[in-house]
């Protein structure tokens, strides 16, 4: 039973990890993960990298839907942005991928506060097709420019190096996947702690109310576009070196539904929200496929099967929403609610 | 119990144990990435039941010197990264030598990690004329034409029957729908046909009023539609033929699964198209191997399934070439026994003899709608691109 956190400073008040038990649970995650890609297998260690990109891509749209209330559907494309940056890059001057990640990050971010502009006057639906028409723009730029983006055949992607070593399979990228997205993960974190992230909430909660405090709406919608987008960018890029080829139908709307759909499930406006969701969208769908193949004759009944496999994925979603619409997030909390509480009161 | 009663009984129980694992290594493993649900899943679901037949067909007959194959498959629901998942989990868990993979994106993305593994070979569902070259994919084919050859047999096609013809394409504003575009214009220059009209529709668009009225100006020939399963074809071919328009429509492989172009019902009549096989019903000429489908499945077997049992008989080929070398089973060496075929007999799925020197087989005919008999039938010889 957890008794209370006495805090004797404001930096106490303030920390991420405020317990003795979240630094132990903390480190044997931290030693898990470190772990994992000794024992677990290709497959394995490949949607745990997909996973990873995810999270980043998520938590970017956290930022800007979950945090700071801007609808969007053009995470994909800002994607996009990235991953063609780094292609181009990697191509044309051969920079090193730190280097190319950046600037994915950065060029993504350009385009995202362009993308932002209008939120200044639309929110809600009317933004969401503001930004699906910026993505569709996108797409249509990523399969035109052809002498920068290859056209509809794009671009392949030389493997990311570091110090000589190519990072061409899925042992050697999760140690880019993995210190990557801790940064970024509580890089986000950290966000809300700062004036910057408690304006993207008085944005969400009430925006007049925020400008009659002194929150510059101009300033800070772009900038919660600015860093959603770079967050994108910065997960395109990683997509581009895991994949290895960038094409405009890489990323299509569906993705950035995906994206939306992860933040809704994992619980909005919480960075663990973003984490869970992303999880959830990804591994659920194997992990069915793995239930569904112990079914007697499964192989047999496939055809039959397939189809109720993703009936049964879009009912856990529907279940999600109806049952628990704060998300998965809001299911660990009150999971470890009980913990702390155990075992006097349950 | 003495000790060599025990050893005997240890030697027995390890027997038992190992026996499994040892017929598992000698088993010849097909992996499959297949689109078993999706917007694909109609192609998927023939492709796999092809794959199915075909390899039961040879384990049946005792397999490729003892040896049977297992056919191990995931359903991707045609999505690139769920493919390459399926691709993973299935390489990780089996000895692969072949591999059939469900799309470009796929068959493109997991190319580096082919190459570097050196040991699978692997086809798909991808006709994509990228994929036709060898140096660039040198463990990959495909089981027919890529389409830039489907667009040089339709055009070869409309050279021969009308000299000198206005042609058109209308295709789709997708990787897959621009792919032949340009050996469109090449094509149709070198057999001295006039490029009609080119126009670029949304996949699977249905108002299609400005096109129609762009494609009945320009007044062509022939019209190519390429890019689409159905949608938008039969807006086009209804509005174009309420108009008096008196062009010949055509399509190219996805969309000319007999079901398929059905659809278009009465306007479909005298629809067109370039066809790597022999359709299910086609007793035209003697096919032995269709006779077999046939006898396994009475009711219908869709183009996809001829596709996906062509690929396994092509890969099953490859592999008794190989192993017939006494070469271990490697992309290489299953790549160079394929491109060691020299006038195959299919069994009557392709009507002539084929070879396969890159990754593709440039073979194909035309075939045109019956509607009062809902059939396909054909309209030409079989063509064979130089």
């Amino acid at each position: 039973m957890r008794i209370g956190a006495a805090k004797q400073s404001y930096a106490a008040d303030e920390a991420l990890f405020d317990s003795r038990t979240q630094r132990i649970w903390l480190g044997v995650l931290t030693v898990a993960l470190v772990v994992l890609p000794f024992v677990a297998s290709q497959y394995w260690l490949y949607l745990t990298c997909l996973v990873g990109i995810n999270i980043i891509a998520a938590t970017g749209l956290n930022i800007l839907t979950g945090y700071t209330g801007q609808v969007s559907l053009g995470q994909a494309a800002f994607m996009g942005v990235g991953a063609y940056t780094v292609a181009v890059l990697d191509r044309t001057l051969g920079t090193p991928f730190f280097i190319n990640l950046i600037a994915a990050g950065g060029i993504a971010m350009l385009v995202g506060m362009v993308v932002g502009i209008p939120s200044l006057r639309v929110k809600g639906l009317y933004l969401a097709i503001a930004t699906i028409a910026a993505s569709f723009i996108l797409h249509f730029i990523f399969a035109n420019w052809k002498s920068v983006t290859g056209g509809t055949a794009g671009l392949t992607v030389k493997p990311a190096t570091l110090f000589g070593l190519a990072l061409d399979s899925e042992f050697r990228f999760y140690w880019l996947m993995l210190p990557l997205t801790a940064v970024m993960v509580f890089g986000a974190a950290n966000l809300f702690r700062t004036r910057i992230g408690r304006a993207f909430i008085a944005i969400r909660d009430r925006d007049i109310s925020a400008e009659v405090l002194g929150i510059s709406l101009l300033r800070y919608k772009l900038l919660s576009f600015a860093i959603s987008s770079f967050y994108a960018g910065v997960a395109g890029g990683l997509w581009a070196y895991f994949f290895r080829s960038v094409t405009p139908e890489s990323f299509p709307l569906l993705m950035s539904i995906f994206f939306l759909a992860a933040i809704i499930v994992g619980g909005m406006g919480t960075i663990l929200g973003g984490i869970l969701g992303a999880i959830f969208m990804t591994l659920v769908p194997e992990a069915l496929k793995m239930v569904f193949g112990w079914l007697p004759n499964a192989a047999e009944m496939a055809v039959h099967l397939a189809p109720v496999r993703i009936i049964v994925f879009g009912i856990l979603i529907v279940g999600f929403l109806v049952f628990e619409p704060h998300g998965l997030s809001e299911i660990w909390r009150r999971v470890r609610r009980f913990f702390h509480l155990w075992p006097f009161r349950t | 119990m003495k000790p060599t009663k025990w050893i005997t009984a240890l030697l027995a129980a390890a027997g038992i144990v190992l026996a499994p694992a040892v017929q598992a290594q000698e088993d010849i493993v097909i992996g499959g990435s297949i689109p078993m649900s999706g917007v694909f899943a109609f192609a998927g679901i023939g492709i796999h039941a092809g794959i199915q037949d075909y390899l039961k067909i040879v384990n049946d007959a005792g397999g490729i010197k003892g040896r049977k194959f297992k056919y191990v498959f995931e359903d991707t629901a045609y999505k690139p990264d769920v493919s390459v998942a399926a691709f993973k989990k299935i390489t990780g868990g089996n000895k692969v030598s072949l591999y059939y993979g469900d799309s470009t994106a796929f068959q493109r993305t997991i190319n580096p990690e082919l190459e570097r593994m050196g040991s699978i070979m692997m086809a798909g569902a991808s006709l994509a004329t990228e994929i036709n070259d060898s140096k660039k994919y040198p463990a990959q084919f495909m089981a027919g034409p890529d389409y830039s050859e489907q667009i040089g047999i339709l055009l070869r096609h409309i050279a021969k029957e009308k000299p000198g013809a206005k042609v058109a394409i209308v295709f789709s504003d997708s990787e897959f729908g621009r792919d032949p575009v340009d050996e469109f214009r090449a094509s149709a220059k070198k057999l001295g046909l006039t490029v009609a009209v080119e126009i670029q529709t949304a996949p699977g668009s249905v108002d299609v009023s400005t096109e129609v009225i762009k494609l009945r100006r320009a007044d062509p020939d022939y019209t190519i539609f390429h890019g689409y399963v159905l949608a938008p074809i039969p807006e086009f071919v209804t509005q174009m033929k309420k108009s008096g328009a008196k062009s010949h429509f055509m399509g190219t492989f996805w969309t000319m699964d007999s079901s398929t172009v059905m659809k278009l019902g009465e306007s479909g009549e005298g629809f067109m198209g370039v066809m790597p096989y022999r359709y299910y019903y086609d007793t035209s000429a003697k096919s032995p191997m269709l006779d077999k489908i046939r006898q396994m499945r009475p009711e219908y077997q869709s183009t996809p399934y001829l596709q996906g049992f062509l690929t396994t008989m092509l890969f099953v080929e490859a592999t008794k070439r190989t192993l017939d070398a006494g070469k271990p089973l490697d992309a290489k060496n299953l790549k160079a026994a394929l491109n060691s075929i020299k006038n195959f007999d299919t069994g009557g799925l392709i009507g002539v003899p084929i070879t396969i020197r890159g990754n593709s087989i440039p073979v194909g005919r035309i075939y045109k709608a019956d509607m009062k008999a809902k059939t396909m039938v054909p309209a030409s010889d079989w063509i064979h691109l130089e």
